[in-house]
């Protein structure tokens, strides 16, 4: 089984979604996967890179969006690549009807922020001919940076809900509905993630030299 | 409201797109009617990078984009306008990428610390007012599950500047005078 892994974060191995689609990628390969991975914004620059990326996704049993919540839905450059796949698709009758799953994350706490980016994924896969596997979607993203362990609870529930997704992908399932609750958990309670978060926010600027204040309007007409 | 009105369109249309053209001749014709100002950004026609993703905008400079490229002129604008129509071709109940790009591109308006909004933790509001969010899409044929998830979208982007919002598809529509009379209607419920 070939599953391709495509991250959707233009910060690629420094994002939380490389780290989280490593992990996944990881437990494929346990459950027998042979996995690639690619990064979206920097394949869709240029026709090359693009053309790769289509030839990737025809290549493959299963396809894996990673990505970070973008104004509440995917960002640019994946939406970008998914009107490609479309019109190749649309253009080509396609061989192969590659399984779809999503892997998303976002900077609020509440994973059902997620939802509109997950229903994009399931549409599209629906409308090109793919079949939708499922998603893994969670809230406070913002605290992913490094390493997991280190989460609250030692991020037992990301570990445990990529496996058990893992092992139902591998041999040609969906995601299970106990991986997509596990995974949906909060990692702390919200107040405390709004408060590191805020806090977060000052220290960042802090170690930037920031000279502006963070209320700062540049378009002060509002 | 200002004294003279302004109105910012965003056209995402993609290249070989025949509906959304005809949307936002609609959209711009109705807006016309009730709105002194009405400036129409083609954004296939701008150069605009995708977000990098770097919180530079809220942590080194901030408001600002690190970014010095077109979206900066299109980030004052919307600042400075009261309406601001989202016009695109809805893509698997989404955006097109060229709306998208845009969109990335805003969250240097907002404030980055949290705040409650609806129930939810969104981003505070960096100015003291914003224009009224209002979507426009396209479809070449009914989509109801695109269509609810459009909607759902366009609501969600409204409470990022914590504001109800106004959206509406038109299917298959070719003739700018249906596009207009369908936008007048947008417009009635929106402002």
């Amino acid at each position: 089984m070939n599953a391709l892994i495509l991250i959707g974060s233009p910060k690629g191995r420094n994002s939380a979604s490389y780290v989280l689609g490593s992990m996944l990628a990881g437990y494929l390969q346990k459950h027998g996967a042979t996995v690639s991975e690619e990064m979206v914004h920097h394949g869709i620059r240029s026709k090359d890179g693009t053309d790769r990326l289509l030839d990737a996704v025809d290549a493959s049993d299963l396809v894996v969006f990673a990505f970070p919540l973008y104004v509440d839905s995917l960002p640019a450059p994946l939406t970008c690549l998914l009107e490609r796949i479309a019109e190749r698709r649309a253009l080509i009758v396609p061989t192969r009807a590659p399984r779809l799953a999503a892997l998303v994350q976002c900077g609020f706490p509440e994973s059902h922020q997620c939802d509109t980016a997950v229903g994009i994924c399931r549409v599209f896969a629906e409308r090109t001919g793919m079949r939708w596997a499922g998603a893994l979607a969670m809230g406070m993203g913002g605290s992913l940076g490094g390493d997991l362990k280190k989460l609250p609870g030692g991020g037992k529930n990301i570990f445990r809900a990529l496996d058990m997704a893992s092992e139902s992908l591998a041999v040609g399932g969906d995601i299970p509905p106990e991986a997509v609750g596990l995974f949906a958990k909060p990692l702390m309670p919200r107040w405390m993630y709004t408060a590191f978060g805020n806090l977060g926010w000052h220290m960042q600027m802090r170690k930037n030299k920031t000279r502006r204040p963070m209320t700062y309007r540049p378009y002060a007409q509002g | 409201m200002r004294d003279k009105l302004k109105a910012l369109v965003l056209d995402g249309s993609r290249d070989g797109d025949d509906l959304t053209p005809i949307a936002v001749l609609g959209v711009t014709s109705a807006l016309s009617e009730r709105v002194e100002d009405v400036e129409w950004v083609k954004l296939r026609e701008r150069t605009i990078a995708p977000c990098a993703g770097c919180f530079g905008c809220w942590t080194r400079t901030p408001g600002e984009c690190v970014i010095g490229d077109g979206a900066r002129d299109v980030l004052r604008s919307y600042v400075g306008s009261d309406i601001v129509v989202y016009v695109t071709p809805v893509t698997f109940g989404g955006y097109s990428s060229q709306l998208k790009k845009m969109l990335d591109r805003f969250i240097p308006v907002l404030d980055p610390r949290f705040t409650i909004v609806g129930g939810e933790v969104h981003h505070r509001l960096r100015y003291r007012r914003y224009p009224k969010t209002i979507g426009l899409g396209t479809l070449p044929s009914p989509d109801p599950e695109a269509e609810r998830l459009f909607a759902g979208l366009v609501s969600r982007n409204g409470l990022n500047v914590h504001q109800t919002v106004e959206s509406s598809i038109l299917v298959g529509v070719t003739d700018p005078v249906s596009a207009r009379d369908s936008a007048r209607r947008l417009l009635d419920r929106a402002v």
